[in-house]
């Protein structure tokens, strides 16, 4: 193999090394003293104290628990690491200690005392690990212990919020009533001294954040309007807009005003914040209005578009105009009461006001909620296929009709009966939880949409990427596929979690949820790790690139000018391809977190298999290396391989292409290539000899042929001089002379070419010459005739030459050599 | 190609779990702490045992307390347990 070769194997072998490093490195240098373990130990356990104290403090708080309970399990973690890196100091000693042996019996000489005073040392050293370590263990117990006490802590807390159950009785509105008169008063005046003194001291701050959110928000706003106004912009569809158009517009216009609010809700609050312009007790209700205003927004806005109370032909669902604006209507009005449950509770919580009127609040907004339910189920506004939209609706398909009255009547029950909590629950459920299901629902049908066959090509995006880089039918298709897939995973990311929100999961419950979900999975004892995996087929995938760029670059760059033949170009570039793609292999499959060793089974398991049925293909595989390597032929030579004979277009791992003078390409197996004779005419060089028979007339003079065949050969352009070619007369006959013909030509492909000219020259040559080439069956004749017939002819004859001596006499010397007639 | 995959995942994912080999003639009792509490595993003799998928501690036959994170491998060998 050629020098090249051997330096890219060489280059291979040594980044292989450098990796053998970076692996050493991952281990840990040092292992800790015992000291520093204790210490450690000592911390953890101070801060599990901590902890538990927090515990008993935020007993109430139920993000706060979350918090706590990760603090908890990081705690164990780190107990672990620490326990962990004792475990290499009790291995030493443990070792050091079977060199030490037994100590000698009482009978036999004692030993040295430096060899006393060892064993005393390691002794005492392993017993102070292993009280390390049975200390570590009971604080991780403590802390599992914790981490499951403020699990049962919060599932209480929610059972109390939701389950809890007040008497109703006509004393409590009396209460609530008082309390609620008490209330308004504190409001107005809390309210009223705030803004006073806001208005006069902290005027220019108070109108700079809100200024300033609202310009935050209208660029957005304007921004992402800009960017999706084909997919928002109702007026510029005139016509019945396809279902397609309809589900864009209405994601779309629902989600983006619904992100611009919440932009401004949650910049404005943060401005104002900065600004100190929020007192301790106004905090929470600009807050939480904040908060309300948004999911209200957001909901109607989501009304709005599914609904469309105005415009039947961007309905997204086929109900009459009546129908839908008494939905909007109810559904507005059912959001508004939720949203005004919620900010009216927090003012109470805020202003300290007695727990009555908070149950009495949710307690008037259940029963409104559920008779708005119960209100809807009988409103009629299902069309059927095909009717306008103008035309008089009819009532819910039976099953909705009922659950609209179960649910509604099933509020108003719960409510009445003094589970104020779980009907709230209810009630915010079906409005929040139902926007959030119906916009996810729509996002995964547009999704769907966008990447059905031809469809992407039909958005307006896809026309300007059209018109903007030319891309192909075929390309747009597979771009409407990613951008489905893209809405997908957006949807899924985006509201799960907000819906997990709404069910009394917090932020932090989520996070560590999701790490979980991408960093270990549990199945049974076995891991699997998604962000592994995920970083394994990166690394892969940029290992795979390398190797393509690398390829490219060898080949174009330095062999190409170091004037390498291109069988040896495609040799290196091929081996390289899979060297490459072997290692990218191996990095991913470790980065991964599989176990190399374990591949060890697979193909002990695979041997069997390659014994058998892969047998074949392992040995052309096999083959298809030694041909790289020893390169028989190479990519343009012109083998015959059997009944095979073409030029060698790509020779691959498992099989080589050869393709046939008549452009049929012929794959052949390369086991069948080393296996079986090949015969190449390019081998080391292009020299081929052509021979070319060719037969005169037995009558000529076969000396005088050759000459003359031999002076046509030395004059023909394309062939060499040196070899030198060659006339053998091959054989004779009674009616031809046999000629051969061989001489050499530089390049073989070139011979078709040549033969022909030469056939022609000599034909040329021969025809001046008079060289009689053809001849009849045999030179004579006999025939039989009668002797009447015999007479006849012969006066026939003698008259004919009469006529004939009697014209002027003219040459005929071709009759003389030719005598065709006997 | 995908059984192939998933056996492979299979096989090599089982490395974070710690396994337990013992290659003695006798039984063996490990006191094993995971998850917040402790509790009594025998390994029979010659038998290979997997333990705590997430990290444990563990007391050895020799009284010796370790801690793992798993994907160790343990050898008990003529009474005395090595960790790999």
């Amino acid at each position: 193999m050629s020098v090249i070769v051997r330096s890219v194997l060489l280059f291979l072998a040594a980044s292989l090394l450098l990796l053998a490093p970076v692996r050493a490195e991952m281990a840990p240098a040092r292992t800790p003293s015992v000291e520093e373990a204790e210490a450690g130990l000592q911390k953890a356990g101070a801060q599990l104290a901590v902890i538990a104290d927090k515990v008993d403090q935020h007993r109430e708080d139920d993000a706060r628990l979350v918090e706590l309970k990760n603090e908890a399990e990081a705690l164990n973690r780190s107990l672990l690491a620490i326990s962990v890196a004792t475990r290499p100091r009790l291995e030493a000693i443990k070792a050091r200690q079977a060199e030490l042996g037994d100590p000698p019996g009482e009978d036999s000489a004692p030993e040295a005392a430096i060899v006393v005073e060892e064993r005393k040392k390691l002794a005492a050293d392993r017993n102070a690990i292993n009280a390390l370590t049975g200390e570590a263990e009971n604080l991780s117990i403590e802390a599992t212990k914790l981490a499951n006490s403020i699990t049962e802590i919060r599932r209480s807390l929610f059972t109390d919020a939701i389950l809890k159950r007040t008497e109703i009785s006509g004393d409590i509105f009396t209460r609530a009533g008082d309390a609620l008169v008490t209330e308004v008063r504190t409001l107005g005046r809390t309210v009223a001294a705030w803004g006073k003194f806001v208005w006069k001291f902290k005027r220019l701050a108070l109108l700079s954040a809100i200024g300033l959110s609202l310009l935050v928000a209208l660029v957005l706003l304007v921004g992402s309007l800009r960017m999706f106004s084909p997919y928002f912009n109702r007026a510029s569809v005139t016509e019945r807009p396809t279902y397609m158009t309809r589900l864009s517009v209405a994601f779309w216009s629902t989600i983006l005003p619904s992100m611009a609010a919440t932009v401004f809700a949650v910049t404005s609050y943060f401005l104002l914040d900065v600004f100190n312009v929020l007192r301790p007790d106004i905090a929470p209700l600009v807050a939480i209005a904040l908060a309300i205003g948004v999911v209200v927004f957001f909901v109607l806005k989501l009304m709005n578009a599914v609904l469309c109370p105005g415009d039947g032909n961007w309905r997204l669902v086929r109900l009459s105009d009546r129908g839908a604006f008494r939905l909007w209507l109810l559904i507005a009005v059912m959001a508004v009461v939720n949203g005004a449950d919620y900010v009216l509770a927090a003012i109470s919580e805020a202003l300290g006001s007695p727990v009555v009127l908070t149950v009495a609040k949710s307690f008037l907004a259940s029963i409104v909620i559920g008779v708005l339910l119960i209100v809807t189920a009988f409103v009629r506004p299902i069309l059927k296929k095909g009717e306008p939209p103008d035309a008089p609706g009819r009532p819910w398909p039976r099953p909705i009709f009922l659950a609209l009255v179960f649910i509604g009547a099933g509020l108003v029950v719960s409510a009445l009966l003094g589970y104020v909590g779980l009907s709230r629950f209810v009630a915010t459920q079906i409005v929040v939880t139902g926007a959030l299901l119906v916009t996810m629902y729509i996002g995964v049908l547009s999704g769907r949409a966008v990447s059905a066959p031809n469809a992407f090509a039909e958005t307006a995006m896809g026309k300007r990427l059209e018109a903007r880089f030319g891309l192909s039918q075929l390309g747009l298709d597979q771009m409407g596929l990613a951008a489905g897939f893209g809405i997908h995973i957006l949807v899924f990311a985006c509201f799960i979690p907000l819906i997990l929100l709404q069910w009394g999961f917090q932020i932090a419950d989520i996070e560590a949820g999701a790490y979980r979900l991408f960093t270990e999975i549990h199945i049974g004892s076995i891991t699997i790790s998604l962000v592994g995996i995920f970083a394994g087929l990166m690394l892969f995938t940029i290992g795979f690139l390398l190797t393509r760029w690398l390829q490219r670059w060898l080949d174009g760059h330095v062999l190409a000018r170091s004037q390498v033949d291109a069988g040896v170009r495609n040799s290196v570039r091929t081996a390289i391809g899979y060297a490459g793609v072997a290692l990218a292999g191996l990095i991913g499959i470790s980065a991964a977190g599989i176990n190399l060793s374990s591949l060890a089974l697979v193909a002990g398991a695979l041997s069997l298999g390659i014994g058998f049925g892969l047998q074949n293909i392992f040995s052309n595989f096999v083959s298809g290396l030694i041909l790289l390597a020893e390169r028989p032929f190479k990519v343009g030579d012109w083998v015959v391989a059997g009944t095979t004979e073409g030029f060698v277009r790509r020779i691959s791992v498992r099989a080589t292409e050869i393709e046939t003078f008549q452009r049929q390409t012929v794959i052949v197996p390369n086991s069948v290539l080393i296996n079986g004779q090949v015969g190449n005419w390019t081998h080391r060089n292009k020299l081929g000899r052509l021979e070319l028979a060719l037969s005169v007339h037995a009558g000529n003079d076969p000396l005088r042929v050759r000459d003359i065949l031999f002076e046509v050969v030395r004059a023909q352009p394309g062939l060499l001089r040196n070899p030198e070619p060659s006339v053998v007369f091959m054989a004779f006959s009674a009616a031809t002379l046999d000629f051969e013909i061989r001489a050499f030509v530089a390049d073989i492909l070139t011979a078709g070419a040549v033969k022909s000219d030469l056939r022609a020259a000599i034909l040329l040559r021969l025809r001046e010459d008079d060289i009689a080439i053809g001849a009849p069956a045999a030179p004579e004749v006999p025939v039989k005739i009668s002797p009447e017939g015999a007479e006849l002819l012969g006066e026939i004859v003698g008259q004919a030459a009469e006529a004939i001596r009697s014209r002027p006499a003219r040459r005929r010397g071709r009759a003389s050599s030719g005598e065709d007639n006997p | 190609m995908i059984t192939m995959l998933l056996a492979l995942t299979a096989t090599s994912a089982s490395a974070w779990a710690a396994t337990v080999v013992n290659k003695d003639d006798s039984a063996y009792v490990l006191v094993v702490t995971e998850g917040g509490s402790r509790m009594e595993i025998a390994v029979e003799a010659g038998m290979t045992e997997t333990i705590c998928p997430a990290g444990c501690f563990v007391t050895l036959p020799s009284g010796d307390r370790i801690a793992l994170t798993g994907g160790e491998t343990i050898e008990i060998e003529s009474g005395t347990a090595s960790v790999k």
